[in-house]
This record gives C-alpha cells, sequence and structure tokens, in this order.
C-alpha cells in the first residue's frame, strides 16, 4: 500500500481584503501518494500555482488543513516554512531559475548543503544526479553555457538532490520545444519514480498530460476533475 | 512515516551553511562584473578620499608641530595667552635663571622666535619665520640639513635656509649674502621640508635673531627646557608652573597637541572635515545603491534561494560576507592607490602622513560603512516573496 505524501483539505486562499478580496482556491481537497506523478492542469487564474504554492509551503492557506505526511501546515509560523521546505519539497521552475554564477555541479549541490551536507559529498551526488540526467561532462558549465533543455536537467537533478519526497514543479516545459519538453519530463517521471518520489506537475502542455498518472483539472479554484490515467503505474516503482 | 521525512534529520550544520551563504555571496558578487566594479569604485572612491584628506591634514598638523617635536625641549615655557606656536609675545629673560635652577632640569635655554623680511635682489622681499638658538645646546636649531653645517652657526650672521626655498629666497646659495630684517646675514647652510603654513624656518644664533627680530636683550620668545634623564617631566613642570605661575609651563606633547588644536578650530578642521565627510558620503550612496541594485538585478536568484529553503537570516549572512569582501577588497585598492598617490606628491611643501593605525581604522570603518550600506539591499531581500519563483 502507498502512503499519502501530501494532503490538502477543504484549502482556501483569499488575497488582499474586502472589497478588493479574490478567492484563488475555493474549498479545494488533493492528495498525493508516494511514487505518484500528477499533472495538475487548468486556465490561467484557476488557482493552480497558489496551491502549487501552499502545497510547497511558500503559501499559507486561509483556512482548511494541509498535511506532509503527518505534520500539519495550517498554523505553521512563517519562519518554520524555509524548514518544511528544505525538508520536503524539491522545485522545478519555469525558468529552471539557476543561480546564474554558480556552476551546474554547485546548483545541484545547492540544496543538499542548505540540508547539512558536507561539501566534498554533495559535490560527489551532484555529479552522480547530472550523470544521470545526461549532463556528466557539462558539470562545471555555468548556466549560461547551458541550452535551455540541459539547464532544466540541472534545475531537474537539483530538485532530486537530497531526496525530498515531494517535486513540485510549476510548467516545467514552457520554456521548452516540444520534443525536449517531452523528453525533459520522461526523464524526470524516470528519475522520480526510481526513487518513489511524490511529483505534482502544473502544466498546460497536454503534450505531456500522457506521462501523469493522473490529470487534476482546477477551475476558478475548484479542483472539478481528477482522472487516472489508465496507462501508468501510479505508486508502484517502475 | 516515508524513508524520505526521515531525511530531516539531515538538516545540520548551521556552520556548514553560513560557509554555503559565504560561497553563494562571493561567486554571485564575482558574476556580476559590472557591479562588482561599481561597488569597489565607491568603497575605493571613499577610502583614497579620506586617507588623501586625513594624510595632507596630518602632514599639514606635522609641518606644524615638527619644531616642537624636535626642539630637543621637554618642556616649553610660553608667555601667557599663547595659544598655538608663534613669534610676538615675549617674556623676560628672568625666567630663565628661574628653570635653570629647578631641581631636574638639565638645561634651559632661550628662543627667539618671529618672522623677518629677507630683501631680495630683484627688489621685493620674502618673509622667512626666524629662529635663534642657543648653540650651546642648539635646543630650537636645525635638523634635516642638506647642505652646510649647522656649527656654521658659530659664525657671525649666519642663517641657515630652507632648502625648497632657494628661489623664493632670491637662488641663494652656500655663502650667499642677503639683508634680513635690515641686518646682513649668509646663507651657511640649507634645510629640507621646513615649512609650516607660514614663511619658511631660517635658523641663526640667538642674539643675532634676536637683534633682526628687534627683541630687548632682556627678553626672549620661549623658554626651552630639557629635563635630566630619570627626572620626572610631571614634576619638573608642576614646579615651574608653581615658580612662574604668570607663564604657561607645557610638556613637548602638550604644546604640540594645543598647536594642533588651535589649527583644527581654526580653518583646517571644517575645511579637511568637510571634504572627509564628503567623500564618506558619496562612497556610502555609491556602495548602497551597487548593493541594492545587484539585489533588485538578482531578486529571481534570492527568490530561489528562499524557496528552496533558505532563510532571511541566511540571505543577510549572504549579505554579510559581500558587505565586508566589498570593503576589504575596496580598501586594499584604495589604500594601495594612496600610499602611491602619497610617494607621488612627497614634496617639501606636503607630506602625506599616513600612519599604520589610519590605515587600520579604515578597515574598520570601511567594513562599518558597507555593512550600513547593505542595509538597503537587506530589506529588499527580506521582502523577497519565495512564491514570485512560480509567476
Amino acid at each position: 500500500m502507498t502512503e499519502v505524501t501530501i494532503e490538502a483539505k477543504q484549502v482556501t486562499k483569499t488575497y488582499g481584503s474586502g472589497a478588493l478580496a479574490y478567492q484563488a482556491l475555493r474549498g479545494v481537497d488533493f492528495s498525493a501518494s508516494e511514487g505518484e506523478f500528477v499533472m495538475l492542469n487548468g486556465p490561467s487564474g484557476s488557482g493552480k500555482t497558489t496551491l502549487l504554492s501552499i502545497l510547497g509551503c511558500v503559501l499559507s492557506p486561509t483556512s482548511g488543513s494541509v498535511r506532509i505526511f503527518d505534520e500539519e501546515l495550517m498554523g505553521k509560523k512563517q519562519s518554520q516554512l524555509p524548514h518544511l521546505r528544505l525538508a520536503y519539497i524539491g522545485f522545478i521552475f519555469q525558468g529552471h531559475n539557476l543561480l546564474a554564477s554558480l556552476e551546474a555541479r554547485e546548483n545541484v549541490a545547492l540544496p543538499l548543503r542548505m540540508r547539512g551536507w558536507g561539501t566534498g559529498e554533495a559535490m560527489k551526488e551532484a555529479d552522480r544526479l547530472l550523470e544521470r540526467v545526461g549532463l556528466g561532462d557539462k558539470l562545471d558549465r555555468r548556466p549560461d553555457e547551458l541550452s535551455g533543455g540541459q539547464k532544466q536537467r540541472v534545475a531537474i537533478a537539483r530538485a532530486l538532490a537530497g531526496k525530498p519526497p515531494i517535486i513540485l514543479a510549476d510548467e516545467p516545459t514552457a520554456s521548452l520545444d516540444a520534443e525536449t519538453g517531452l523528453q525533459v519530463t520522461e526523464l524526470l517521471k524516470d528519475l522520480a519514480s526510481t526513487d518513489r518520489h511524490t511529483v505534482v506537475v502544473v502544466t498546460h502542455d497536454n503534450r505531456i498530460f500522457h506521462l501523469g498518472d493522473r490529470i487534476v483539472q482546477i477551475e476558478d479554484g475548484h479542483i472539478v476533475s481528477s482522472t487516472p490515467n489508465p496507462k501508468s503505474h501510479a505508486g508502484e516503482p517502475s | 512515516m516515508s524513508e524520505h521525512a526521515k531525511g530531516r534529520s539531515a538538516i545540520k550544520s548551521r556552520w556548514g551553511k553560513n560557509r554555503l551563504m559565504a560561497r553563494v555571496g562571493i561567486k554571485m558578487m564575482f558574476h556580476d562584473r559590472a557591479k562588482l566594479v561599481g561597488t569597489l569604485l565607491g568603497v575605493i572612491f571613499a577610502s583614497v578620499l579620506v586617507n588623501q584628506q586625513l594624510g595632507v591634514l596630518m602632514g599639514l598638523l606635522n609641518k606644524n608641530t615638527m619644531f616642537v617635536e624636535n626642539a630637543g625641549a621637554d618642556l616649553w615655557i610660553v608667555p601667557p595667552g599663547m595659544e598655538a606656536l608663534s613669534g610676538g609675545t615675549r617674556m623676560s629673560m628672568y625666567t630663565l635663571n628661574q628653570a635653570r635652577v629647578v631641581e631636574g632640569v638639565a638645561w634651559a635655554e632661550p628662543l627667539a622666535f618671529g618672522t623677518a623680511s629677507m630683501s631680495l635682489p630683484s627688489g621685493g622681499s620674502e618673509a622667512v619665520t626666524l629662529v635663534g638658538t642657543r648653540l650651546t645646546h642648539l635646543g630650537g636649531g636645525p635638523w634635516n640639513m642638506v647642505a652646510g653645517d649647522v656649527e656654521s652657526l658659530e659664525m657671525p650672521d649666519t642663517v641657515v635656509f630652507e632648502d625648497s626655498r632657494r628661489d623664493e629666497l632670491g637662488g641663494i646659495n652656500l655663502g650667499s649674502v642677503r639683508e634680513l630684517g635690515g641686518h646682513r646675514v649668509v646663507a651657511g647652510g640649507f634645510t629640507w621640508g621646513l615649512l609650516p603654513f607660514g614663511p619658511s624656518y631660517a635658523f641663526t644664533e640667538f642674539d643675532t635673531a634676536r637683534s633682526i627680530l628687534n627683541v630687548p636683550s632682556d627678553q626672549t620668545t620661549f623658554v626651552l627646557v630639557r629635563v635630566q634623564p630619570g627626572a620626572d617631566v610631571i614634576a619638573v613642570r608642576d614646579e615651574l608652573r608653581r615658580r612662574l605661575p604668570a607663564l604657561q609651563v607645557v610638556t613637548r606633547q602638550d604644546f604640540a597637541h594645543a598647536t594642533v588644536m588651535y589649527l583644527l578650530k581654526a580653518q583646517l578642521g571644517i575645511s579637511f572635515g568637510t571634504s572627509t565627510a564628503f567623500g564618506v558620503i558619496v562612497g556610502f550612496v555609491i556602495v548602497a545603491l551597487s548593493m541594492f541594485s545587484a539585489v533588485v538585478d538578482n531578486i529571481r536568484e534570492f527568490g530561489t534561494l528562499k524557496a528552496m529553503g533558505a532563510s532571511n537570516f541566511d540571505l543577510s549572512k549572504l549579505l554579510f560576507v559581500q558587505s565586508i569582501a566589498y570593503a576589504l577588497i575596496g580598501t586594499t585598492i584604495g589604500l594601495f592607490l594612496v600610499t602611491r598617490m602619497a610617494a607621488g606628491i612627497r614634496s617639501a611643501n606636503l607630506v602625506l602622513v599616513l600612519p599604520w593605525w589610519m590605515f587600520a581604522g579604515t578597515f574598520g570603518f570601511m567594513i562599518v560603512l558597507c555593512l550600513v550600506a547593505s542595509g538597503l539591499a537587506l530589506i529588499r531581500v527580506r521582502n523577497v516573496e519565495p512564491g514570485m519563483v512560480f509567476r
């Protein structure tokens, strides 16, 4: 049996107050299990990025409950959230967001060093991860020396570093061409399933939907559908 | 609980995180060369201007206290009301006898001091600050001689002039005869660099000076006192004060200090203080704006670090290290430039005085300046929402 890694119940999020208040999430229920690869889809302004931010301990919900394993996030102080992110979450951003001044291996080693790994072991692990994403020959390249697809591969390696239980990806294929986008997502799925990461991908890119174990549709702050992909093997190691 | 969750225990080593933030901060700093140069220019500008101004100020003050420092006296008996080394006011030669009988005094000699006008062969005149010294101990006599000999003062009407003022004094050489204060004098030697704010120093025998300066035979400008080896200077000073209540009796250091304070209060303090403050303010603004601009340019990177789990405190450390690095690098370059500048402009008129403690103080001051200047950047970093990376 697979364990529920992350779970949101009746989550609401309201930005602003009074007449300017805007409700981005209106009682969302969402969960994802260990090893599951979930696609979160919806039109612009539907609340998917807000949900991703809440699941990623970046935003606090207005009401409801969010649990990562047995840890309730609701009511946590803002100062506690960085520790939770560091412990549980690996991020992949739309614009890769690599640190321009650091080499590829240093970017990947960064979350490991932040988790307390020694320099040597962090670099060794970074090299191993970059080998896994096919960049073993570009360890010492800086982001501006890499192509868009290569940068996103580095970002994937960085998100996987330290084996965080949850990986959240925000439009990871948005800045890539179709073929590279597909390759990058396949790589993410392959690597994530090996280590049983829970992956939530926010995307508009319907060309990669087939890679998801489940496709969750969100509209106007509500989850309107959650459809398992019969071709996938959710929760099972590949 | 998942194996993954147990990974939380790996959050450790605060020191390792500090080193990481330091490393990332330095890498970010050197990656953006334009900002690096801009910020360093601010520190360099401030450290050069501050040290150049203070070096000139100290050089000028030094030129006005060097006579007191080099006169060979431990104590100075000064006419009442005199705030700094100057001529004009006089005291009775009786003072000399009073001083000589005090226990602990090795010797006491009169010193004539005042401005005299030297007639030039081409017409016109040039002023000198004439010092008359008793040859017995040469208290207040010439030093830093570059031509001629101190013994030449034993010859009648002989004067030692300032080498760097030869042309202004009518192209004098050793043996040149000139008219000084209506008296015929002969150039017997030259000193180098003895230039106070006023006219350059010229040295002659006490009686010759008294004659040129029209000092009556029963008067002197100062009395110089040398204390016996091992004697307590303060005790001797206090005894002299007791015996000469109408006069000022000050130690060499106190007289030099009084001269410095007089000059600072007069004009120098405001003038140099203003330009030094200007350098500090401009440097501060450049550093603050450059660091703030660097943060704004890299705002997504700071957001990414926050999203990945870096706290505000972690990012404060990053900026802290950058500030220290900017201060150390910029100040080192700035002080190197000031040192080169000092060597380049060294002349008889001006010597930049750059003591080690001023350099050490500059490092400390620039570190504080950069830390304060980084406050603006820190405020911006603290306000960065980690959620911005999803937009």
